[in-house]
């Protein structure tokens, strides 16, 4: 029954995995960007959850603001800053991010201090579903539903519209989009600011459950970047099937053994960077 | 190229950077700490500006090399330099593993992949407590007198790191301007190409890693001895993260400019901590600040500044052929 508990858990993780993943592919498969501020986004995420929250707006307010806030904030910056950057080597992008990371850490212990606070569940979700002698928290199932629709819909945005076609063709051909018509800043603002967004959004879905502390934004970064390593950079599916996979493992070792659960993650990268180079969905 | 890039030059810098520290600082801990990071930001260029490989992965090596010391000086009545010295092999042997798995990807790949392996280690590090101390970082590590060298006397203590730096700066600047040296930079420029008239690339790019892991090691040996623990932040993300960002604030066009950037670096971090401990959000601005208006660092001021200094000298001296040489 633990186990089923953890698989749970660990789906529900997966998911968030995912969201936080496929916006770092997402941004790179259209602006060639490494976007090393792509964890800062999740913990701004997190913390505007959090201060919306505390002002009384209610959860589902803080769920629907945070994200927003968080892309808005993405799209000026790429206005007014990484539009400047994307012709330099990748190099100097890593250093940007890395700093606009750096930034955004330290104004959030300015702002909310350097200690960690809690999150509590949404009322109305904050009770627990039994199914027999199987009992889970409601918040955890609706993430895990909520996070189900959003990846049918952010497939069907991708695959189904004509903004998904554009930005996909981007990807090949930037010059070609543009030739065509289309206005290639204003769609890399929109990128950008979707993937940041849904950062945010992956950061504000996770506070109830982990609460939230200035320091997360590091370790999200890890796992997207193990989550695109294992899945294949742009690949959407391989994005899902690597999110949950490291999800599942890394909850399900905490049942097994505590301890090494940040590792054992990592541990199941490197074994399949040996088996598949390319990861799971990557083209060569 | 100007003459300040000439290694015999750039090893005179070197010499009179660990000549000048005691004289202007008064902290023998801090100047050792200078040149322990300008060390390690050093190894870091190698890759990076030599082999064009950035590894977000060195706090691994640095790691490495305090917790083998540490363990090694805890454990044995060995000498020092013997710990040490383990700490340099072991260094080196887990950059080539780390090399050889990450090198199968380029690019951001690579990058990401580095970043990963830092949290491997740094997980692995936290999980086994009973060997690294976890949280608390490994205590109590002595430091043993070398011979008549008494090095729990700070001073003392900077003169042995100062010798050391000075032996491995002549050693990367050898490396650097050997035939070995040389074809690092042709993969940097061109892989493809280099590959493609029979260079084995990938174990140029091993080797090099090699070397910075093994140099770092030495580095992160020498920064356990310093402070007398092997802490678990030897071994975070984010000492990976300031080896690069004292190597990019350096400059990556020559090895003394990461002795610059590791002394701006450690000397700044230390004054403005003291004033300010939200000081990281100016280092994040200086860092965008670089990469839009000043991408080779301060040794690409430097370089620029004596050009400029030059030229103005002597007008005439620039020929013709020298002006045609320029627009590269």
């Amino acid at each position: 029954m633990i186990y089923l508990f953890q698989l749970m858990n660990g789906i529900g993780l997966g998911m968030l995995y995912f969201l936080l993943a496929v916006g770092l592919s997402v941004i790179f498969g259209l602006l060639h960007f490494v976007n090393f501020a792509h964890g800062a986004f999740y913990l701004l995420g997190a913390y505007f959850c959090f201060a919306v929250f505390q002002m009384g707006f209610g959860f589902w307010v803080a769920l629907a603001v945070a994200p927003l806030l968080v892309g808005l904030l993405a799209a000026v910056t790429e206005a007014s800053l990484l539009r400047r950057i994307y012709r330099l080597p990748h190099t100097y992008h890593i250093i940007v991010t890395i700093g606009l990371a750096l930034i955004i850490q330290e104004l959030v212990i300015i702002i909310w201090g350097p200690i960690g606070s809690s999150v509590p569940a949404p009322a109305g979700l904050d009770g627990a579903v039994m199914l027999g002698s199987f009992i889970y928290p409601e918040y955890r199932l609706f993430v895990i539903g909520f996070t189900a629709l959003l990846a049918g819909g952010l497939w069907w945005l991708l695959e189904g519209t004509r903004l998904g076609a554009v930005v996909r063709a981007g990807s090949e051909s930037a010059d070609m989009i543009a030739l065509l018509g289309y206005d290639i800043k204003r769609i890399n603002t929109a990128v950008f600011a979707l993937g940041a967004g849904l950062a945010g959004l992956a950061g504000a879905l996770a506070a109830p459950i982990r609460g939230t502390d200035p320091f997360m934004g590091v370790e999200a970064l890890a796992i997207a970047f193990v989550v695109v390593v294992i899945g294949g950079m742009g690949s959407y599916s391989g994005a899902l099937i690597a999110g949950l996979l490291v999800g599942i493992v890394q909850s399900m070792m905490t049942t097994i053994w505590p301890q090494g659960a940040g590792m054992a993650v990592y541990l199941a990268m490197v074994l399949i960077i040996l088996a598949m180079p390319r990861g799971l969905m990557g083209r060569a | 190229m100007t003459s300040i890039n000439k290694p015999l030059f750039q090893f005179a810098l070197a010499v009179l950077v660990a000549a000048a520290l005691p004289i202007f600082l008064s902290s023998g801990t801090l100047a050792s700490e200078v040149l322990i990071f300008a060390i390690a930001a050093a190894a870091c260029n190698l890759l990076l500006g030599y082999t064009g490989l950035l590894s977000i992965g060195q706090g691994v090596f640095f790691g490495i090399g305090s917790y083998t010391l540490g363990l090694t000086l805890v454990h044995t009545a060995l000498s020092p330099l013997i710990a040490l010295a383990f700490a340099v092999v072991l260094g080196a042997i887990v950059a080539i593993g780390i090399g050889w798995l990450a090198i199968r990807r380029q690019g951001v790949y690579f990058v990401m992949l580095t970043l990963a392996f830092a949290q491997f280690f740094y997980f692995l590090a936290y999980t086994f407590s009973g060997i690294t101390g976890g949280d608390n970082g490994l205590l109590g590590i002595p430091r043993s007198n070398i011979g008549p060298l008494r090095l729990a006397d700070s001073w003392t203590f900077y003169g042995f790191v100062a010798v050391l730096f000075l032996l491995v700066f002549a050693g990367l600047q050898r490396v650097a301007s050997s035939t070995f040296g040389r074809t690092l930079l042709a993969i940097r420029d061109n892989g493809a190409r280099a590959q493609a008239i029979g260079f084995p690339v990938r174990a140029f790019k091993i080797a090099a890693f090699a070397i910075s892991g093994g140099v770092t090691g030495l580095a992160g040996g020498l920064h356990a001895l310093l402070i007398g623990i092997a802490p678990l932040a030897n071994i975070d993300y984010h000492l990976s993260e300031s080896l690069l960002i004292m190597t990019i604030i350096g400059g990556t066009g020559s090895l003394f400019a990461s002795v610059l950037g590791a002394g701006f670096f450690v000397l700044v971090s230390d004054t403005l901590s003291a004033i300010w401990p939200r000081w990281l959000l100016l280092l994040g601005v200086l860092l965008i600040a670089l990469a839009l208006f000043m991408q080779k660092g301060i040794w690409g001021l430097v370089e620029r500044l004596v050009g400029l200094a030059a030229e103005r000298r002597s007008p005439a001296a620039q020929t013709p052929a020298d002006r045609a040489e320029e627009p590269r």
